[in-house]
């Protein structure tokens, strides 16, 4: 980021805030819904519902920026947000593992998942798009061969649900939205306050100069495939904390809309560009509309037509924004 | 209405059949290795005899059964079991092809495969029948004979693809008489909500017109709306909630299947509502039945999704084989279950492994 904004000093404060675009559809979809609903919309219940629903999506999508800031993709984290709850509920139920041993090996082997996807696309050349693709084909495939299509469910209680996803007082706050909060804030600070950070901006960007600065590209993008895979593990483990079920089909099109949220927030498809706080925004954004549309009684199958929309034009905020304050320089 | 008066004897009659066809097969095998073959059926008997003898035989029919469930769906689980049974009952061969994620497109693909193959008849859900139309009719026209199972094509008989039988559940049914229960116990709804987690999918969309004409018909201008919840547990929990906040005065939460029920029970918990709105839901597993128990949940449509499987293979082989066609409809529910029914359907499930 430092190399890209030393040569766009005059705008500097814009190209260095990828989130200004979803900024301006969180604040126009807030407004209507606050003058819409004021009495529903603006209480303290609905902020912690759009929360806990911005909440695995947030974690997820968290792991989705930070990847396609270096430039890469990865759709298996829909696969392995199911994979890592269902591997623990296995081994709690068959094998009486205690679940933070059986949560810690499963997050690993997510990681591991990740890296083995990134590390197909970098030595063989295939787009991360289609390796990732195959990979959550194939996951998906052991997922339903493994339970039959049946759901499993978590039959004992363990202190760590409480602490993924458990309740905080009588308002409907819940762990995961303080999950969402604190890893929004580590993942920010890393990315813009850290020589790490820094890698990943550069990567993206253009792996050759990277490469010419002395920063090793496969191994920043394998950490951040890495990255990825286990956050959609700790957000599927958070999903699972709540409703003690895992449906093999659970976390099904989380890969698009991890994607959504991260180009929301104002994340490039091609890399080099993006913003955690940003994707945040972008997941809170989602959440907020599905909630604001239930409580502005809108008729409920406009949701999907909506988020097209906000989409759409946040893009193209994005986008004229990079166009015009990133790449001029 | 006329067919759920019917139903009673229909079943009776399929079930008799049933039991025809299985005393036909062990009969057979009985006096082929234990008779010496003198009657006008000799022939007939002599060759049952081969083909019966020995090892298992090569099928003697190849049947597809083409379905919008994919494996991802426990509540096909059953029904391909019940399929497969049939099929090693009758000693014939059925292919179970369903897509991994509903989709109308992936479905007209596999009826395309199935069509491709020359199978001796198809089992088919007619999901849509605009976009099956067109290949069922030519599968029809070849010659492959198809009976249509769990989504019936809605239109009337002279414009419905010409299938011999649809067997299953009628959907509108289904919703129809689940909240008919609840009229039927006396209780008169202030608001009503359903939740349906695949929105567009026809045959939860005309369950959801079953639930409302219920509702509607029986107290007109009560408040009846539909909620798009999705199949993802926390997004449905989350908008169940907004809902609730939005309209205190709701007080029965209608799901059309378990991705429905799960979060909305956990969320009647979480919000210390269970027992005050009344929840009720169509297909049943595990979980649902325990809330039942529980008096959490009122009361669950059951659609033996078993015979689903089962009945439509045995039908098409008395039609290929002797040239028997079955009734037009076959309807395999819909049964409500509720508290006093619970010990039968735990005995269906504990069978067949779904119910």
């Amino acid at each position: 980021m430092s190399s890209i904004s030393k040569n766009v000093k005059p705008h500097g404060f814009i190209a260095r805030h990828p989130e200004i675009g979803v900024l301006a559809s969180f604040f126009s979809i807030a407004l209507i819904f606050i003058v819409r609903v004021p009495d529903k919309f603006l209480t303290v219940p609905t902020l912690y519902s759009i929360l806990t629903l911005a909440g695995e999506l947030g974690v997820a999508s968290i792991g989705i920026a930070f990847l396609m800031i270096t430039g890469e993709f990865n759709l298996s984290i829909s696969s392995v947000y199911a994979l890592v709850p269902m591997g623990v509920v296995l081994m709690v139920n068959l094998w009486g593992v205690d679940m933070l041993a059986a949560s810690i090996i499963m997050l690993l082997v997510a990681y591991g998942i990740g890296v083995t996807v990134g590390y197909i696309a970098i030595k063989t050349g295939i787009p991360s798009f289609i390796s990732s693709l195959g990979m959550m084909m194939f996951l998906r495939g052991i997922l339903l061969a493994v339970t039959g299509g049946f759901p499993v469910r978590l039959e004992r209680d363990h202190w760590l649900t409480y602490v993924l996803n458990g309740p905080i007082g009588e308002l409907g706050l819940r762990t995961s939205a303080v999950w969402l909060l604190v890893l929004t804030a580590i993942f920010a600070f890393i990315l813009d306050w850290t020589p790490y950070g820094n890698w990943t901006y550069a990567v993206g960007a253009s792996s050759n100069t990277a490469r010419e600065l002395g920063v090793s590209v496969s191994k920043v993008k394998l950490t951040n495939f890495g990255i990825s895979s286990l956050l959609a593990g700790l957000a599927g483990l958070m999903a699972l904390s709540r409703f003690r079920v895992v449906d093999p089909t659970l976390g099904q099109g989380l890969e698009l809309e991890t994607i959504t949220s991260a180009v929301l927030g104002g994340c490039l498809l091609t890399g080099g560009y993006g913003s955690i706080s940003g994707t945040f925004l972008g997941a809170f954004l989602i959440a907020m509309t599905r909630v604001g549309l239930v409580l502005a009684q809108a008729p409920a199958y406009w949701y999907s037509a909506f988020i097209g929309i906000i989409l759409i034009i946040a893009t193209v905020i994005n986008l004229f924004i990079v166009k015009k304050y990133v790449t001029s320089g | 209405m006329s067919q759920q008066k019917t139903s009673p004897t229909t079943k009776t009659l399929v079930l008799a059949i049933i039991a025809l066809i299985i005393g036909a097969i062990i009969g057979y095998g009985f006096a082929a290795t234990t008779m010496v073959p003198y009657s006008k059926y000799a022939e007939l008997e002599e060759k049952l005899k081969q083909a019966g003898g020995g090892a298992p035989s090569a099928p003697e029919y190849t049947f597809y059964y083409v379905s919008h469930g994919g494996p991802a769906d426990p509540w096909w689980a059953p029904v391909i079991k019940g399929s497969q049974d049939a099929a090693k009952l009758l000693n014939v061969k059925v292919v179970y092809s369903g897509p991994e994620k509903f989709s109308v497109q992936a479905l007209v693909d596999l009826l395309n495969s199935a069509i491709a193959a020359r199978p001796n008849g198809i089992i088919l859900t007619i999901t849509d029948y605009n976009a099956l139309d067109q290949p069922a009719r030519s599968a029809i026209s070849q010659g492959i004979p198809i009976i249509a199972v769990n989504v019936p094509d809605p239109r009337p008989a002279n414009q419905r693809i010409p299938y011999l039988s649809y067997i299953g559940q009628n959907e509108y049914d289904a919703g129809y008489y689940l909240a008919k229960y609840l009229v039927d116990k006396g209780y008169k709804p202030k608001r009503v909500v359903i939740g349906i987690h695949e929105v567009g999918h026809i045959g939860l969309e005309t369950r959801a017109k079953g639930i409302t004409d219920a509702i509607t018909q029986a107290y007109p201008g009560t408040p009846v709306e539909k909620l798009d919840i999705t199949t993802d547990p926390t997004k449905a929990a989350e908008v169940f909630k907004s809902y609730l906040t939005a309209h205190p005065d709701t007080d029965v939460i209608f799901t059309l299947g378990p991705l429905g029920a799960h979060p909305a029970l956990q969320v009647l918990r979480e919000m210390k509502l269970t027992g005050k709105v009344h929840l009720l839901t169509i297909d049943i597993d595990d979980t649902i039945l325990k809330a039942i128990d529980a008096g959490e949940l009122d009361a669950a449509v059951s659609q033996q999704p078993y015979a689903q499987g089962f009945l439509p293979v045995v039908f098409m082989y008395l039609y290929v084989k002797y040239g028997i066609i079955p009734p037009p409809q076959v309807p395999t529910g819909p049964t409500v279950i509720d508290k006093a029914r619970l010990e039968t359907v735990r005995k269906q499930i504990a069978t067949t492994g779904g119910a």
